[in-house]
């Protein structure tokens, strides 16, 4: 609490508990880090290892990391979750800010209405929808494709709701003064709101691609073809497939868990901005 | 005439910008509700109607809601899902904890260098304690140190951000690849958990076989004896409560019912040496409280009791309680069970974890305790932590208040929206839960121990085909979410404002 002044020459009380703060909060790391560092180091292991009670290899076997591309189509899967990824993250970015907008900018009669049902969409349960929406892409043969996996997570109430927030903070003025200029309703969505609301979108970005990167029960359910599999589903058939070779599985597993490491690393400013934002305001 | 043509052409905008976003919502979120609801009324099912075996579907009526509530089945997955909610009031313990370390100052008043050397011979002492005590090989206290002296200089250079990102992570990645990997240190045999248990439980067997039998048996009615304490104080925090305004008689019935659960369970279970140990404890138990509320009562007192604001603590406090208890029984009947345990050939083993009907339960929530921590509940009661005003800190410098009463009086039931919040979500979300584990770690067994609602849904829709009673599974679950959102509207907002 920085306002409790404590004034002392030397080390004060302080210090020492600022000390004693570093060493709880290390040690704490530490525990919440080991799985990974037994993930890692076994994922080095040759097969012979792999059960032995000591957490170092004795001999470091690196080409693991290539060993599992040969084992399973890896890259493959990657590839998948990648594409499905991007474009459920395009798709629902672009529908969501034209509904936010719709919702914060622009005046119609029955708006709030809408948006109170949209709102309510958000506390249904997903499994609700799974089965009529399995049954759905059967209809419609998407059983198996990705256009199945993408087009059912591309609509997102959340990502209207968290972009009208955004989008509501940006001052009325800037809509008068454009309407004035003369400038259409689309100008003023393309060239004024969604620059200002950029960390918005950026927010809602991050959120649905690793959302998405993530997605487990839709993949498993809709795709049949291992080609197809995402990484989740990919993990899974490769743990029930060969799960005895351990050392290849944690290379994947790491393979898997590092990318969404570095992504946080980099952009976690706005990710925890987001997480504060749109729960406070919830 | 020209007002009517501008509202119409507001309409036709606003509803054009709306358009891709309401179609997939009509495709992909109502016709599947009005569909859903229907399924759930009906006896669907793919094994009987397919496009082989053209059978008529038929619609039940309720039957379906029938058959899954005279299912015992149903019911012991339900218990599940609710087995699985008793981690929350320690998932979101342990946010509020490390939301509290994350935001005290780590500076130290400038003296980094300084700083770091003192933390780093602490760190350097509790570690070598640790090997005394008895850690395995050297490679393993060098990959410990080296982490631990990584984290410490990464903390000292970088501060907050660096711990606060290092807690993150396992809530960050959870899924499937985390889910395996605990699978993996899960293993009983191969394992790195047992592994290091191993030789632990061959010194507690040996301890255990030279110590006389009732000495050991003595900690049976030690934990018992804790419970009890535990039970009467989360009684009278209650009462307190009740008699400060703070819980009203309604709100307390759900906190009550946390806290006398275990006596409850035990007895009814039947587990041997505690059928009696549970009636004492209940029945001292509510003797006590009447005492304490006659003399309560007693003193003349008015007992504005209408509000319900401490509801989501009391709750919270409650359903701790209730664990601790639970856990304690359990600790007691381990003590009683142990000698003869001992005794047995090749002495006291590691649990089996997953595979095992009895911890299967709790290795899933131990894993969950692991993400939970640094998760999203931490960010928000950092957010929350630095709205807190400074000048009633200050004010309770000057009463003389001691950090505890600091943390109880004052930043506590100024969190209380934020855990309001917090509780409601993790609730929401802990009654969806639990599909991936099963499905990644234990297939939902060993026999259903694992087994969740969700999962049920999945392998009634979408392994078994009854698409039919899936849905009406999948029906009640939403009613019990929609009873504890109803549940926030009512007092959400109130308490918020208050």
């Amino acid at each position: 609490m920085s306002t409790t002044k404590t004034y002392r020459p030397g080390l004060g009380r302080k210090f020492y508990s600022s000390a004693m703060l570093h060493v709880v909060l290390t040690l704490m790391s530490l525990g919440l880090a080991l799985p990974f560092a037994w993930m890692l180091l076994t994922s080095f292991k040759p097969l012979v290892e792999v059960q032995s009670d000591s957490w170092i290899p004795v001999r470091w076997q690196p080409s693991n990391y290539i060993e599992v591309f040969n084992v399973i189509p890896f890259a493959k899967f990657y590839w998948n979750s990648l594409f499905v990824a991007s474009w459920v993250t395009f798709l629902q970015v672009m529908t969501s800010s034209l509904a936010a907008f719709s919702f914060s900018r622009l005046q119609w009669p029955g708006r709030d209405k809408v948006f109170a049902l949209y709102l309510c969409t958000m506390m249904l349960p997903g499994l609700v929808m799974m089965i009529p929406n399995f049954q759905i892409m059967i209809s419609l043969e998407l059983v198996d494709t990705y256009t199945g996996l993408i087009l059912p997570a591309a609509f997102s109430a959340f990502g209207t709701f968290l972009l009208r927030q955004f989008m509501l903070t940006i001052p009325a003025s800037l809509d008068e003064s454009a309407q004035i200029d003369g400038a259409s309703k689309w100008r003023l969505y393309w060239d004024i709101i969604l620059p200002l609301a950029r960390p918005g979108l950026i927010t809602l970005t991050i959120f649905t691609f690793m959302g998405n990167y993530n997605s487990f029960f839709w993949p498993l359910v809709m795709i049949k073809s291992v080609e197809k599999y995402t990484l989740p589903v990919g993990l899974l058939f490769f743990d029930s497939s060969r799960g005895q070779s351990t050392h290849l599985l944690m290379a994947a597993v790491a393979m898997s868990v590092i990318p969404m490491i570095l992504l946080f690393l980099l952009l976690q400013k706005q990710l925890v901005k987001g997480i504060q934002m749109g729960a406070v305001k919830g | 005439m020209t007002h009517r043509k501008r509202t119409l052409r507001e309409l036709a905008t606003g509803l054009g910008f709306l358009l891709p976003n309401i179609l997939g919502f009509l495709t992909f979120t109502t016709i599947p509700l009005v569909f859903s609801m229907v399924l759930a009324f009906s006896n669907w099912d793919l094994k009987r109607h397919n496009m082989f075996k053209e059978e008529s579907i038929s619609f039940l009526g309720i039957d379906n809601f029938i058959r899954l509530f005279s299912e015992p089945d149903f019911w012991q997955y339900l218990g599940n899902t609710l087995f699985f909610m008793m981690n929350i009031p320690f998932a979101i313990g342990g946010s509020l904890l490390a939301a509290i370390l994350l935001s005290k100052d780590l500076d130290g008043g400038s003296r980094r260098a300084g700083l770091w050397l003192f933390a780093s011979a602490v760190m350097v002492a509790s570690l070598l304690m640790l090997i005394v005590v008895g850690m395995g090989s050297t490679g393993m206290t060098i990959l410990i140190c080296g982490l631990a002296s990584m984290f410490l200089v990464g903390g000292t250079l970088g501060r907050t951000s660096v711990y606060r990102t290092l807690f993150y992570l396992p809530h960050f990645t959870a899924g499937v690849a985390t889910f395996i990997l605990w699978k993996k240190l899960y293993n009983p045999y191969t394992g790195p958990i047992n592994q290091a248990l191993r030789p632990m439980f061959d010194k507690v067997t040996n301890v255990v076989v030279s110590t006389p039998t009732p000495m050991i048996q003595a900690g049976f009615w030690a934990a018992i004896a804790i419970a009890m304490g535990l039970l009467f104080l989360g009684l009278r925090k209650m009462a307190n409560q009740w008699r400060d305004g703070d819980l009203g008689s309604t709100a307390m019935v759900v906190p009550t019912i946390f806290l006398l659960l275990p006596a409850a369970v035990s007895f009814y279970n039947g587990w041997l040496p505690t059928q009696t140990a549970s009636f004492v404890i209940g029945i001292s138990a509510v003797c006590l409280l009447v005492w304490h509320l006659f003399g309560m009562a007693s003193s003349g007192q008015e007992f504005p009791c209408k509000k319900s604001n401490g509801f989501g603590s009391a709750a919270m406090l409650a359903l701790a309680f209730m664990v601790l208890q639970f856990i304690l029984i359990g600790l007691g009947l381990t003590a009683y069970h142990l000698p003869v345990n001992a005794a047995v050939d090749g002495g006291l083993q590691p649990p089996f974890w997953l595979t095992s009907v009895h911890w299967a339960k709790p290795a899933i929530m131990m894993m969950g305790l692991w993400g939970a921590i640094g998760s999203n509940n931490m960010l928000l009661y950092l957010a929350a932590l630095t709205n807190v005003p400074g000048d009633l800190y200050e004010a309770a410098d000057i009463d003389g208040a001691s950090r505890f009463q600091k943390f109880w009086n004052v930043t506590w039931p100024q969190l209380a929206p934020t855990t309001f919040f917090i509780v409601v979500m993790s609730m929401i979300h802990g009654l969806q839960g639990g599909f991936e584990m099963a499905r990644t770690m234990t297939q939902g067994g060993p026999a259903g121990a694992t087994t969740t609602l969700s999962y049920f849904i999945y392998t009634e829709g979408f392994e078994t085909g009854r698409l039919g009673y899936s849905s009406a599974v999948a029906w009640t679950l939403f009613a019990m979410v929609f009873t504890i959102t109803m549940f926030n509207w009512k007092f959400g907002n109130r308490y918020v404002n208050d």
